[in-house]
């Protein structure tokens, strides 16, 4: 059975662990995989929270450059596995907290922002590095659209580049700011605790509302962006850049 | 006879800087400046070989001060003010169908039309002094044309304000909604500044850069508000209470 993903349970918070971490727990389609399996679990068994991080230095370092190279039929089977992640996770009862260890780019920061609260150190990096390289992240605009608003989602993806955590917080990619590494687990285990104090039925109402008003359940939205992204990966200048800063 | 220089385009590179000038009247917009600002922003999207950045810039010490009320003030039967309505409602569409991203420099003033501009732009650089606003509910005339952009820009609920609170407000806090992306602290900044913003952008791979800001008006759907926003502003041109106003102001 693979591991790329763990949920563990203590009480009334869940915490689902991107497991790769030797590739800096970037999205290959098995990884999805394996995060969907979790979800699966989680949907069977919801707990009031629930919290998404990432097993080592890294938070996520976003798509499996690899897979992304691969082709349009392999980068928009990742891609749409990656779209369909985001809608469940967000369609969750639980209230779902981003704890962002680390580096969180791409479609990694794009997690982040489908999150309801997100927290990180000052020393994470996150951003959108994907137009600079020739790519449209459409898959994850929607969400830092609802996350951030559409004017600073404008300048987040067109000029944001990789930003350090003081910046993403500004910058409203997330929500809470600490000092360190270490400041970041307690200051998560307050906050979980203090989500897990609402009424559940009552927090997945109003989660169920929130999205509803923003958006989040437009599946159509998502499924074209999964194609237009795939479409501009598959471009010779997309893949000459990619290649040039990573091959 | 048009009078000749209202408007001022140069191509330097990848980056076509467009300039208001009419510096003696605050750059306040005419017809015939805002048909020709629409026009070449359309012209450079349609080039062969278009800009990667548009950099959008005043003469002298104010960005733009709004409609020329004189104008509007002349012509009593609203026509003046209906093509005004219809130039910056058309002017900011072309700002955010071209294929290009768009930074505006203000150093000043935007005010009312002025301040609507920026909603189209995708950065804006002001100086700390400069002061913004849309207080136009005063001549009887609505702001609604800029509401489509402004609420992306600044989020529902400082729109809602800003549109119906006629008064004006000061850069940092022009910041701290989101209308203006950095602060300088000179107006002779701006320009600088504004422009490594373009060129920073114009450095970006084109295709990825407009497909993206394509996306992302599909993604907010402002462009299909932008007909009944101008309708409700064009409703009330020439209206009687707006006429009043305006001859009012003049008298002033």
């Amino acid at each position: 059975m693979s591991n790329l993903a763990n949920l563990s349970r203590n009480g009334p918070v869940a915490t689902l662990t991107i497991n790769r971490p030797d590739a800096r727990n970037a999205l290959s389609i098995d990884l999805l995989a394996a995060l969907h399996d979790r979800l699966d679990e989680l949907e069977r068994t919801p707990t009031p929270v629930t919290v998404l991080t990432g097993e080592g230095r890294a938070f996520c370092a976003g798509m499996d450059l690899k897979q992304v190279l691969g082709g349009y039929d392999t980068a928009y089977e990742l891609l749409s596995s990656l779209g369909a992640l985001t809608l469940r996770l967000r369609s969750l009862p639980s209230v779902v907290v981003a704890k962002v260890n680390g580096a969180a780019i791409g479609g990694g920061c794009g997690l982040v922002c489908v999150c309801d609260i997100a927290l990180t150190h000052e020393n994470a990096k996150l951003g959108f590095p994907e137009v600079e390289l020739g790519l449209c992240p459409a898959v994850v605009a929607p969400w830092v659209v609802r996350k951030v608003g559409p004017g600073r989602a404008r300048r987040v993806l067109l000029l944001g580049g990789v930003m350090d955590g003081a910046r993403a917080a500004e910058a409203g990619l997330v929500d809470i700011l600490t000092p360190t590494t270490d400041d970041l687990d307690e200051e998560t285990d307050a906050l979980a605790e203090r989500l897990a104090s609402g009424g559940p039925e009552a927090m997945a109402a109003t989660k169920g509302l929130l999205n509803r008003i923003d958006g989040s359940d437009d599946r159509d939205l998502i499924t074209e962006g999964a194609r237009l992204s795939a479409q501009m990966v598959s471009e010779p200048e997309a893949q000459a850049r990619l290649k040039a800063r990573f091959g | 006879m048009s009078p000749p220089n209202e408007l001022t385009s140069a191509r330097d590179g990848q980056v076509l800087t467009v300039r208001l000038n009419r510096p003696e009247r605050r750059n306040a917009m005419t017809p015939r400046m805002l048909a020709s600002l629409a026009r070449a922003i359309d012209d450079a999207a349609a080039a062969p070989d278009p800009p990667r950045a548009l950099l959008l810039l005043g003469e002298g010490k104010v960005f733009c001060a709004g409609f020329d009320l004189d104008l509007c003030a002349a012509d009593p039967d609203g026509d003046t003010m209906r093509a005004l309505l219809s130039g910056l409602s058309e002017t900011i569409r072309a700002l955010r169908a071209a294929p290009f991203p768009t930074v505006i420099g203000v150093q000043g003033a935007a005010v009312a039309g002025g301040c609507a501009l920026l909603g189209g732009a995708d950065f804006v650089v002001s100086d700390n002094a400069a002061r913004f606003g849309y207080p136009v509910l005063r001549l009887g005339v609505s702001p609604a044309v800029t509401a489509p952009y402004l609420t992306e820009s600044v989020g529902t609920g400082s729109c809602r304000r800003h549109l119906l609170e006629p008064e004006l407000f000061d850069a940092p806090h022009a910041l701290g909604i989101g209308l203006v992306d950095e602060l300088v602290s000179e107006p002779d900044s701006v320009e600088p500044a504004a422009r490594a913003a373009a060129d920073r952008l114009a450095a970006l791979p084109p295709d990825a850069a407009a497909a993206t800001r394509r996306w992302l008006d599909r993604i907010t759907g402002s462009g299909s508000l932008r007909e009944p926003a101008l309708e409700a502003s064009l409703s009330l041109a020439g209206g009687a209470e707006e006429r009043s106003r305006i001859a009012g102001l003049k008298k002033r």
